[in-house]
C-alpha cells in the first residue's frame, strides 16, 4: 500500500514501527493496514479530517483502546523491538507519556501534580531526589520559572496554558521516551499555542514526540514528518515540508488546500 | 481544473489575482506590438503612447503584488495554492520588465526615425518581435490552461529567438563595419534587438512557471545558450 522506504524514515532509526495495522471498533473498521515508521528524537504529526483514525492510531500507541471492550487491534506495533501489546501497560504508560486536548491536572498541588508518577513508579528514593525529578520535569514543561515561588498552590488555579504546560511537565516526569500528544493547543489562545509550540521545539531534543492535530499550520510548524490519514488509511507519509509544499497524493493535496473535509 | 476549495471566497482571491496576470499580459502584448507598429510605420504619437502605456503596467505588478502579500497572510496557502501565489509574483515582475522593453523599444524610435534607414532591419527586427509576441500569448495560454506540453514548446522557440538575435547582430555590425555613418542607427537597432531577445527570456521564464505550478517543480535541464554573441570576434 505504502512504501516507506521512500519516506524520511528510511534513513534513520525507528523508536515505534506500525505495520499491518488495523483497528475495529465492533465490526466499523476505524484503521486499515497502517504500516508507519516513528522516527526517534523527532516530531511526527498526524494529520486528517475528522473520523480519520489518526487519534485511534495515537491511542493505541499506549494501549488507551484497551479500555474500549469493542475494540480489537490487529497487526504489528512494535516500540523498541518488542509488541506494544506484550508490554505491561502501566510500564508501557511510564515510557509512553500522553497529553490531551484539555488541560486535565489533578485537583492537587503543583508539586503533586508533577510528583505523582515518579512516587507510584518508585523513582525517587528521598524527598530530595523527588524535588530534583519535580524541578527538572517543570523546567522541561517550560513552566518552571512560573510557579517555582508557589509549588503548593492548587494545579486547576493555572491558566489553561500554563495548566497544559504542567501537563507536559506532569508526563514528561516519569522520563518517558516518546510522547504522545492528542490536539495539545485546541483548548489554548494563540499566545499559549506558541509557547507550546516552543516547548514541542525542544522536547524533540530528548523525545520522540508524536503529535494530532487539526491546524495543519500547527503540523507544518511543529514536525519534522507527517502522516495525512484518510477514511482510516494512511495516504501519505513523509517529510512535512514535502507534505506541505508538493505532496505526492491529490487526497493530501485536496486536504491540505482545503478541498476535501 | 482542479476541484473548488470548501472557502469559496479563497477561490475568489486566486480567480481574481489571475485575472489581473491576464489583463497585465494583454497589456504587455499591446505594448509589444505597438512598440513594433511605431517604429516600421515611423508613428512618432504611438512610440509616444507605448511609453506613456507602460504606467499602467507597472501599476498591476504592483496591484498583484499587493493581493498576493494579502492571501499568503489572510490564507496561508500551500501546495498548488502556494505555487501559484508564488508565480504570480514571479510572472508579473516578467511581464513588467517585457514592458520595460517595449518602452526602450519605443523610445529608441523616436530617434530611429531622424536617421537614415538601414535596408532590411525593420524587417528583421519586426520578425524578431512576431516571434517573442506569438510565444508571449501562448505562453499566457499555458498559464491559463496550465498546458505543460504547450509550456514546453515554448522554452523550445526561445532558441529561435536567440537564433534569430545572432543573425542581426552580425547584420549590424557588418554594417558598421562598411560604413561608420551607420554606426549610431545600429547601435539603436541592435539595443531594440536585444532589448526583444530578453523579452523572449522572460516569456521563457514565464512558461517555466507554468511547469512550476503543474509539477511543482521547476524544469531541470538547463537550457543550451543559443546566444552566441557574447563570444563573438569580427
Amino acid at each position: 500500500m505504502l512504501d516507506t522506504s521512500h519516506g524520511a524514515s528510511a534513513t534513520n532509526n525507528p523508536k515505534i514501527l506500525a505495520r499491518g495495522l488495523s483497528v475495529f471498533y465492533g465490526d466499523k473498521q476505524a484503521v486499515f493496514d497502517v504500516d508507519l515508521d516513528v522516527i526517534d528524537r523527532s516530531v511526527t504529526s498526524l494529520i486528517g479530517p475528522s473520523g480519520c483514525g489518526k487519534s485511534t492510531f495515537l491511542r493505541c500507541l499506549n494501549r488507551m483502546n484497551d479500555t474500549i471492550p469493542s475494540c480489537r487491534v490487529r497487526g504489528s506495533l512494535i516500540f523498541d523491538d518488542r509488541e506494544i501489546a506484550e508490554y505491561d501497560p502501566v510500564y508501557l504508560r511510564s515510557r509512553i507519556g500522553m497529553v490531551f486536548q484539555k488541560p486535565n491536572p489533578f485537583p492537587k498541588s503543583i508539586y503533586d501534580n508533577v510528583a505523582y508518577g515518579p512516587r507510584i513508579h518508585g523513582m525517587a528514593k528521598n524527598k530530595a531526589e523527588l524535588d530534583d525529578i519535580v524541578e527538572d520535569a517543570l523546567r522541561k514543561g517550560a513552566i518552571w520559572d512560573e510557579v517555582k515561588d508557589r509549588l503548593d498552590s492548587v494545579g486547576t488555579g493555572l491558566s489553561g496554558g500554563q495548566q497544559q504546560r504542567l501537563c507536559i511537565a506532569r508526563a514528561v516526569a516519569t522520563k518517558p521516551e516518546v510522547l504522545l500528544m492528542d490536539e495539545p493547543c485546541s483548548a489554548l489562545d494563540p499566545i499559549a499555542t506558541a509557547q507550546i509550540e516552543e516547548l514541542i521545539h525542544e522536547l524533540r531534543e530528548n523525545f520522540c514526540v508524536i503529535i494530532v492535530t487539526h491546524s495543519m499550520q500547527q503540523a507544518a510548524r511543529v514536525s519534522e514528518n507527517t502522516a495525512f490519514f484518510h477514511l482510516g488509511n494512511l495516504v501519505e507519509f513523509g517529510e512535512t515540508k514535502k507534505i506541505f509544499t508538493n505532496p505526492d497524493d491529490p487526497r493530501t493535496e485536496s486536504y491540505i488546500t482545503g478541498r476535501i473535509g | 481544473m482542479i476541484e473548488k476549495h470548501i472557502l469559496s471566497q479563497f477561490d475568489n482571491d486566486l480567480e481574481e489575482i489571475q485575472a489581473h496576470i491576464l489583463k497585465m499580459g494583454g497589456l504587455v502584448e499591446m505594448a509589444i506590438s505597438d512598440s513594433m507598429k511605431a517604429f516600421v510605420h515611423k508613428d512618432l504619437e504611438l512610440a509616444q503612447n507605448v511609453r506613456s502605456a507602460d504606467a499602467a503596467i507597472d501599476n498591476l505588478e504592483e496591484l498583484i503584488n499587493e493581493e498576493a502579500a494579502r492571501v499568503i497572510a489572510l490564507r496561508a496557502p500551500t501546495a498548488v495554492d502556494l505555487r501559484v501565489i508564488l508565480s504570480v509574483i514571479k510572472v508579473s515582475a516578467n511581464l513588467e520588465r517585457i514592458g520595460d522593453y517595449a518602452k526602450n523599444v519605443a523610445k529608441r524610435t523616436g530617434v530611429l526615425i531622424q536617421m537614415n534607414e538601414i535596408e532590411d532591419a525593420a524587417n528583421a527586427l519586426r520578425r524578431l518581435a512576431r516571434e517573442v509576441e506569438l510565444m508571449l500569448k501562448d505562453a499566457l495560454d499555458a498559464y491559463v490552461q496550465r498546458d505543460v506540453s504547450l509550456a514546453e514548446d515554448i522554452i523550445r522557440r526561445d532558441n529561435d529567438v536567440d537564433q534569430m538575435y545572432n543573425g542581426l547582430f552580425r547584420q549590424f555590425v557588418t554594417f558598421m563595419m562598411e560604413d561608420p555613418r551607420n554606426i549610431t542607427g545600429c547601435m539603436h537597432l541592435h539595443f531594440m534587438a536585444k532589448n526583444i531577445e530578453r523579452m523572449g527570456d522572460h516569456v521563457t521564464s514565464i512558461a517555466e512557471q507554468v511547469i512550476f505550478i503543474v509539477t511543482g517543480e521547476m524544469p531541470s535541464e538547463p537550457r543550451d545558450k543559443a546566444d552566441v554573441t557574447s563570444s563573438f570576434k569580427p
